[in-house]
């Protein structure tokens, strides 16, 4: 086949085919910004002299302090986790009506390799534009935004431009990377001439086992504070690691307990179930229990980062509390050096949960769009049995808040138990900072009604994917 | 007597009209096979009467009730009381094994699970398939899932019962069985059956045939003779 045939089978599609080009697109758009954001931190250039010199010219701390250049970029490219998992949702949109187009590629005698390329193109071409209009963004915001101060102080790094190869391996390789994984996930399905069959089986029931995941990842926060006071403090690089792999370990135990729990909220629902919409939803839950994990997976994550954040906030308030009252005594008064650096980067912690949250309620509205327009014949069938649209709203609302709300609750336990076991006592039998309750439950609460209101957005699709012309469709 | 009146039914998609002023009576207990070539209008005259769609002009009545005005809850409420509506293929709830979908409608009335139940099981005897009572859609075969679907579109005992060429997706012998099963209960409590198909031969198992051409009625006849008379024209 020709590349411009090729483009052409690309192109050639309805309009979810659309809305996932223009989400693959958006996706890419913006895992450029993080990326370059992350890669100007790093160019940022070392200040002459001894270690402990500063970038005089910036005014946040984050950017001033050379040590914690380091651990602001990796915040930043932690952010493009979801948007990823956004990227990942997306490219199931529309899936099965492009399944279906690839199948009647093979039958019009396509090969299979030949299929994957078209898909592969169509996710590539569509990254490839994200990421140049993303590096568009990022050069003209970086105009726009370098606007020194009094001081002649920089509000953001708008001084320095990473290498060029740099800014050229994001531009170029992300598109790259994301035709390389469609071509990965179209492995699990083989498009046949007579259509789409999933090769992987039908995997079983869930089972508790990602509770000792979380068991572990828990364990290994509460083992690193001891060691190291047994240690005297001695740096040791292999115990961050091992509480990196723990905390690694707890996500992954939270985000598989999802499907777990799915389960679980599903039985559960079914033998309580009164109504019809609640039946539905039990039943969609055992069905697919892994979806949960599946569309929640960002959210969850987000929210373990949020209660470990919560922690580190109560320890480093506490602290602050303490500087000051040792103060006091000492007869400085209030007005001393007051160190707030680390609760303003807790500020800046909390700005990028809420943005990996809001990402991630993105992602589950692509997802429940997604499960409600496939499903539209049996949606419009329903109503025109003449059960109420109102009955299957219900359904999808009980189906997603069923197991989230568990799922949240979890998370947010998980992140501030591990948070405050790494956060330790500021020394022997000192005071302990009270539980945040009020910002765990801030958080949470915050995550529950990002999901209301994707769900009730959600549902406003089902008017008119429940109309008549539905059941022509085959 | 007169159950469902239609008076000088219109409906038109954009610019292409579907239906060109159709009026037809259906009597209490009476099966009305809808026939003619593809795209006549079978389909959207079904909906029209069933309530699912408004026609642009005309009136739809049940039991003297204009039906075309009232609200969707309203009609929605009808569809699932005293109609009983059963299509080609894929009505049913993957997810839901068949006593559940049978179960549904009667769910949605209000009765209690077990009560609800016991009711599906006793349809789904009816019409032979007792053994699918715990099994889902995608494990039965089409004629399986043909009688559950028809199971559900009876359970609530509705007076007239649609069905839009519910054997389209069987073979002959399958779709025969189905539709033979269809009738008798049909008979045996009185419903109504309005049947749309473009098999004439199916046509033999109703009262009255209704043949479409062009959104207007072409002529009527006795269900037996009907195939005769179409072929004629
Ligand atoms: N949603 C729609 N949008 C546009 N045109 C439509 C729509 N639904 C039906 N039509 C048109 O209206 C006419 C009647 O359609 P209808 O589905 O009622 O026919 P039918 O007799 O049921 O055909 P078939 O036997 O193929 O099912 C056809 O010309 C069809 O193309
Ligand atoms: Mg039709």
């Amino acid at each position: 086949m020709s590349l411009a045939t090729l483009t052409r089978l690309a192109l050639a599609g309805n309009r979810t085919d659309a809305a996932r080009v223009a989400l693959t697109a958006l996706s890419a758009l913006l895992a450029t910004l993080a990326g370059l954001a992350a890669l100007t931190v790093l160019a940022i250039e070392k200040p002459p002299g001894d270690a402990w010199q500063q970038s005089e010219q910036y005014v946040n701390a984050l950017l001033r302090e050379p040590g914690l250049r380091g651990g602001t970029a990796f915040a930043l490219v932690m952010l493009t986790i979801p948007v990823l998992a956004l990227a990942g949702q997306s490219a199931r949109l529309g899936a099965p009506s492009r399944d279906r187009r690839l199948a009647a590629l093979r039958l019009a005698g396509a090969t299979p390799g030949q299929v994957t390329r078209v898909a592969m193109l169509e996710t590539g071409l569509a990254s490839l534009a994200g990421t140049v209009l993303g590096l568009a963004c990022y050069l003209g915001g970086r105009e726009v935004l370098h606007r020194p101060d009094d001081n002649g102080q920089l509000a953001l790094p708008t001084d320095v431009l990473p290498p060029v190869p740099a800014m050229a391996a994001v531009v170029l390789g992300l598109p790259v990377l994301a035709a390389a994984a469609t071509a990965v996930l179209l492995r699990a399905v083989a498009t046949t001439p007579l259509g789409v069959v999933r090769r992987a089986g039908r995997t079983g029931s869930p089972q508790p086992w990602p509770a000792l995941l979380i068991g572990l990842g828990v364990l290994a926060a509460a083992v690193v504070e001891p060691i190291q006071w047994a240690l005297r403090g001695a740096a040791l690089e292999w115990l961050a690691l091992v509480a990196m792999v723990g905390i690694f370990g707890a996500v992954m135990g939270v985000i598989f307990g999802a499907g777990w729990i799915a389960h679980l909220a599903g039985r559960t629902l079914h033998r309580l179930a009164r109504r019809p919409a609640a039946l539905l939803a039990a039943r969609r839950l055992t069905d697919d229990p892994w979806a949960s994990s599946r569309t929640f997976a960002a959210l969850l994550a987000a929210l373990i980062i949020a209660g470990g954040a919560a922690a580190f906030r109560a320890s480093f308030q506490l602290r602050a509390e303490l500087e000051q009252e040792q103060n006091r005594l000492a007869g400085f008064g209030d007005d001393a050096f007051h160190d707030s650096f680390y609760l303003n980067t807790m500020d800046l912690v909390d700005l990028a949960v809420a943005a990996a949250v809001a990402i991630a309620a993105a992602g589950l509205l692509v997802t429940l769009v997604e499960g409600i327009v496939s499903r539209r014949r049996t949606y419009a069938a329903l109503v025109a049995t003449g059960v109420p649209r109102a009955t299957i709203g219900t359904s999808i609302a009980w189906q997603v808040l069923a197991p989230v709300v568990p799922a949240v609750l979890i998370a947010l336990g998980v992140g501030y138990a591990i948070g405050r076991l790494l956060t330790g006592d500021l020394s022997p039998g000192a005071r302990r900072p009270d539980v945040p309750l009020e910002q765990l439950a801030v958080q949470g609460a915050g995550a529950i009604v990002a999901v209301l209101v994707v769900v009730g957005l959600g549902v406003l699709f089902l008017r008119s994917t429940t109309a008549v012309e539905e059941l022509r469709a085959t | 007597m007169t159950q469902l009146q239609a008076r000088g039914l219109v409906k038109s998609y954009g610019p292409t009209p579907a239906l060109r002023g159709i009026t037809l009576d259906i009597d209490e207990g009476e099966i009305v096979a809808v026939t003619g070539p593809s795209g006549c209008g079978k389909s959207t005259l079904l909906h029209c009467l069933a309530g699912i769609l408004r026609p642009d002009a005309g009136e739809v009545s049940w039991r003297g009730h204009r039906l075309d005005t009232w609200s969707e809850a309203a009609r929605s409420r009808l569809r699932r009381t005293d109609f009983g509506v059963l299509f080609q293929f894929g009505q049913l709830v993957p997810e839901l094994t068949a006593a559940e979908n049978v179960a549904l409608p009667l769910l949605l009335a209000g009765t209690g699970r077990r009560a609800a139940r016991t009711a599906a099981l006793t349809w789904l005897e009816r019409l032979s398939v007792a053994e699918c009572a715990d099994v889902r859609p995608g494990e039965m075969s089409g004629g399986q899932q043909q009688r559950c679907a028809t199971a559900r579109a009876l359970v609530t005992e509705p007076r007239v019962l649609f069905a839009d060429e519910p054997t389209g997706a069987l073979d002959t012998l399958a779709g025969e069985q189905v539709l033979t099963q269809l009738v008798r209960l049909a008979r045996e409590h009185r419903t109504s059956v309005v049947l749309v198909t473009h098999e004439p031969r199916i046509a033999a198992y109703a009262d009255r045939e209704v043949v479409l051409r062009d959104g207007v009625i072409d002529h009527t006849g006795l269900g037996l003779d009907a195939p005769l008379a179409g072929g004629s024209r």
